[in-house]
């Protein structure tokens, strides 16, 4: 017999707690039976778990809704206790703008009311709050409209919660919830139509004029909530569970549930500058960002038939399990290919995964989040997923020329690595007409860089093997060979060539950087000059380091400080990366990682870098390959993750610093305290406490000041 | 946001396995694994080199170091190395999404590790190598290991793996006759890697290995089994002959450390 835990936890599934069977009522039954029984000695953990699969199995909150109606009938301190909780939860939420938690709280409350848990007008009352908020924040002169996010948030918390209660709402408190929508209309006609053009996946010319025209996502879920209320309220996406005990549930007690504050945005003088107003837009914006922006990869057919709400419940669905299931591969895949919908929905799977995985600025996981999803789904659905995938591969593909910079970077990092797990089996022949088009097309380029990443992720013969069928495409592949070392061979620059076999065995006898300074200093660049040095030492180290990462890091932490002699300023840091291009011209990564390596060993400033990347000689090579790009991303990336972690360490500090002074401040009062009892004996200095003590005191607070002097210099 | 009735990896749960050379209790293994930013990678084909690591798991982060597990004898590779990341987060995404999937054909596992320290790049298997074998490792999926709530079947599977487990558990070995050689410590603050302030020297694997593939046929000729579309791909009962073959044990004299040749001379 299974624990109540587990019934609770496999509501809704295809489990062995369930006899492998999903239906429903005997799902529901059941899991009561065991939750009624155990209610008793384990009231506080079935509460806790409870709240817990509400929050983060979201998608079979219609189920737990119901299993709390049922025992709101025998047990309503219980439930009481359920609402409380629920009540804090939301207010916190709310105060810390936790967008999911408010979301999935509210979804939460709206599915009790529908079992009669809570009062209809409970829920009212909690829109009307948000809806005043959000009207007040974009009011020019009572608000803060740089606030505006946080307003559509609120705003779509309202409407998000429709589909799951608005049959109920219309049917039992008809003028209120009316109330609301006018005011929600009210709210669309006064707020600014959000455009972010420079958020969009596929940058379409053509269709620029229309873009004020096209709705943003708050305008977008109205319009598929008044398609929702014409049609009665009636969508096949979310399952009511609750009607399988109408009759019992409605014997229930409606519990009242409490309002909700919605702290004030803190008023700022009406006239905002710019600058201002932009800076408050961003944060705002990072505090309540857009979830999604649709990509309509797929031809309308694929998707036929579904109503837009019930697209709408769909993503939200597989958004909330891409969220709250997190690294739970195996729970995340099965979930995801087992929503609570009585329709086929892999197609719109894909566009959901793939608008996630191209969402601008970023996702909320990494990308690489997505491929393993991705890779996951088309183990679970082998029959159908890939397909699928292939499908919206191809989309995107014929539109890349649409496709936003940074989307097209993901798509081929995410391509390559999926190819990787799969054996790179692709139709490369589909796309072979690609070879007629200049260098610099993008779909050419794609092709190209997905190769070069799959090589990195293989090997060269493996890649070349793979594209057989389309023997052409070889013309793609990145080159073969390895670095072009200078000094290989005894030909060519005699003087260079001993140089260099003179450096190499000064490395191979472990002198140290300092000898090889001393000897580049007395010799070599009086004789033969700085730039043959520097060609010299270049090549020879980096030769030395080319074996594999570990050589070349090894390299760089033993005779780093001799590239740095030689390379001291900005123009020499230039040269040395250009030289260091110039050796690795065969493998883009080997001249990525060398860069960044460089950079991170303070040989090369992220200055040098970006100066080196836009060199004129360099501009033919912008729109042929990614290499540029990447050695800008990692410098930038570098920069910032630098940033971040001397952030981390500052803000550690000055927390270090108040308690340290809290400390000294507490060490001084105590000395004074014990040195005051020294004077009480009418002048005469008598030792009131006894001298070790005072000694400990003294040094204590001495120690203690210096310390904070000390974190204050930091 | 981690729903831990369903972690597969989530570090508050007690470790399925326990390398016994940790010095410590096991609630410091716990916190060790917990505070770490050191993934350890095993079920490696012997052929993967670190540039390949370096793109798999640079999408997980900024990769610090990159350690490979060496065979104690030959010096070649041997199916697992460590990488270490800047941060724990890049650490953490690394185990959630990278294990389990492929690097260079075989599906790899990817576990947080207590520490790499000198010494840990040894392989300790009496033949040198990673003790387990590939036969017992086939189709491995380490989803399977940690996840709760996944019934008879899925228990029953945990319960062969851990006992596997213990056979790869590094047992007390011996260093080998490899001595390291001290680091240069030139680099001091800005050195170490990256230049985020972590200082000190980082020893990692040193000795014979390691050249990348297309040079090493070039130089090898037709003795070492190419990979072309001519030949089988690679079959698990393959380990004992490539090991023979190898293309990156090097001959006598080549080594980058003096000292190495001059032991092997004696």
């Amino acid at each position: 017999m299974s624990s109540w835990r587990s019934l609770i936890l496999r509501i809704g599934e295809k489990s062995p707690e369930y006899g492998g069977v999903i239906d429903f009522k005997d799902h529901i039954d059941a899991c009561f039976g065991a939750v009624r029984r155990e209610l008793d000695h384990s009231e506080d953990e079935i509460l806790t778990f409870l709240l817990q699969c509400s929050e983060q199995l979201p998608h079979k909150i219609p189920l737990y809704g119901t299993l709390i109606g049922l025992l709101n009938l025998e047990n309503e301190e219980f439930v009481k206790k359920i609402l409380e909780s629920t009540h804090k939860s939301l207010q916190d939420a709310l105060d810390s703008g936790d967008c999911n938690k408010i979301r999935v709280s509210m979804r939460f409350l709206t599915v009790l009311m529908c079992s009669k848990v809570i009062q209809p007008s409970s829920l009212v009352v909690i829109f009307e709050t948000l809806l005043s908020s959000a009207a007040t924040i974009v009011d020019d002169e009572k608000g803060n409209p740089s606030w505006q996010a946080r307003a559509d948030f609120y705003i779509t918390c309202i409407l998000s919660c429709l589909p799951w209660g608005g049959y109920e709402l219309v049917e039992q408190i008809p003028e209120e919830i009316e109330r609301v929508m006018v005011g929600i209309e009210a709210y669309l006609s006064i707020k600014r139509h959000v455009s972010d053009v420079g958020l969009f996946v596929f940058e379409d010319i053509n269709k620029m004029n229309k873009l004020n025209v096209e709705q943003d996502f708050v305008e977008d879920l109205w319009s598929r909530i008044q398609d929702l209320s014409k049609n009665s309220w009636k969508l096949e996406s979310v399952p009511r569970p609750h009607l399988l005990y109408e009759a019992q549930l409605v014997a229930g007690k409606s519990h009242d549930f409490g309002s909700i504050i919605c702290q004030e945005q803190s008023n700022t003088p009406v006239e905002l500058s710019r600058i201002n107003f932009g800076r408050q837009k961003h944060e705002a914006e990072l505090k309540y960002p857009q979830r999604i922006r649709r990509l309509n990869i797929f031809p309308a057919t694929k998707i036929e038939g579904l109503q837009p709400i019930d697209r709408f419940v769909v993503e939200e669905y597989l958004l909330d399990v891409l969220f709250y299931l997190n690294g739970c591969r195996k729970e995340c895949a099965s979930c995801m290919v087992g929503l609570p919908v009585p329709f086929r929905y892999e197609y719109l799977m894909a566009e959901t995964i793939f608008s996630q995985l191209l969402l601008l600025p970023q996702p909320p996981f990494k990308p690489i989040c997505y491929t393993l999803v991705i890779i996951d789904l088309c183990k679970s659905l082998p029959g159908a997923f890939p397909a699928v995938v292939a499908g919206a591969v191809r989309a995107l593909f014929d539109r890349l020329s649409e496709l936003d910079m940074e989307c097209r970077t993901r798509l081929i990092l995410w391509f390559s690595h999926h190819l990787s797990n799969f054996q790179f089996i692709w139709p490369w022949d589909e796309w072979a007409y690609i070879l007629e088009l200049p260098k610099w097309a993008p779909q050419r380029v794609f092709v190209q860089e997905v190769l070069d990443r799959e090589v990195r992720l293989s090997y060269w013969d493996k890649v070349k093997q793979s594209i057989e069928s389309t023997p052409a495409l070889e013309e793609l592949l990145p080159p073969k060979g390895g670095p072009d070392f200078r000094y290989s061979l005894d030909d060519g620059d005699k003087t260079e060539y001993t140089l260099s076999k003179e450096l190499n065995s000064m490395v191979k006898g472990r002198k140290t950087a300092r000898d090889v300074i001393i000897w580049l200093e007395e010799t070599m660049i009086p004789i033969n000059g700085l730039d043959v040095t520097l060609r010299v030492v270049v090549q020879t180290l980096l030769d030395i380091g080319s074996k594999s990462f570990t050589h070349l890091v090894t390299v760089l932490e033993r005779y780093g400080q001799v590239i740095a002699k030689i390379c001291p300023n900005e123009e020499m840091q230039i040269m040395l990366i250009s030289k260091v291009a110039s050796f690795w011209k065969n493998s883009a990564q080997s001249t990525a990682i060398t860069v960044d390596r460089m950079m991170g060993y303070r040989l090369i400033s992220n200055l040098a870098i970006v100066k080196w990347v836009f060199t004129p000689s360099n501009i033919d090579f912008f729109h042929t390959t990614d290499r540029l790009w990447e050695i800008l991303r990692n410098a930038l990336n570098k920069t910032y993750n630098r940033i971040s972690d001397l952030r981390k360490e500052i803000s550690h500090l000055k927390k270090s610093v108040v308690k340290a002074e809290q400390l000294a401040a507490m060490a001084k009062a105590e000395l004074e305290g014990a040195e005051s009892k020294l004077m009480l004996v009418d002048g005469e200095p008598v030792v009131g406490e006894n001298p070790a003590r005072m000694k400990r005191l003294r040094s204590t607070a001495e120690r203690q000041k210096r310390l904070r002097c000390l974190l204050v210099s930091l | 946001m981690h729903f831990s009735s369903f972690s597969d990896k989530d570090p508050n749960k007690i470790s399925a396995y326990r390398d016994r050379r940790f010095p410590g209790t096991q609630e410091e293994y716990e916190h060790a694994l917990q505070t770490s930013t050191t993934v350890y990678i095993g079920n490696m084909s012997f052929y993967t080199t670190e540039e390949q690591l370096y793109e798999l798991f640079s999408r997980a982060g900024e990769i610090k170091k990159i350690v490979m597990g060496l065979d104690k004898n030959t010096k070649t590779p041997c199916g697992f190395c460590f990488v270490m990341y800047y941060s724990r987060e890049d650490t953490e995404d690394a185990v959630k999404y990278i294990s389990g999937t492929i690097l260079d054909d075989r599906p790899i596992r990817v576990d947080f590790d207590w520490g790499f320290q000198d010494g840990r790049q040894w392989g300790r298997g009496r033949s040198g190598g990673q003790q387990v074998r590939d036969e017992y490792r086939t189709d491995y999926d380490p989803d399977i290991l940690l996840s709760l709530n996944q019934g008879g079947y899925g228990k029953l599977v945990q319960k062969e793996l851990e006992e596997q487990r213990q056979v790869v558990d590094y047992g007390v070995g011996s260093l080998g006759s490899f001595q390291q050689p001290h680091m240069a410590q030139n680099y001091g603050r800005h050195g170490g890697g990256g230049g985020h302030g972590y200082g000190g020297s980082n020893r990692h694997g040193r000795g014979d290995y390691h050249r990348k593939r297309y040079r090493d046929d070039d130089r090898r000729g037709s003795d070492i089994p190419k990979r072309n579309s001519e030949n089988e791909p690679r079959r698990n009962s393959d380990h004992d002959s490539r090991q023979e073959k190898n293309p990156r044990f090097r001959e006598h004299g080549d080594s980058d450390d003096e000292e190495d040749d001059r032991k092997r001379q004696k």
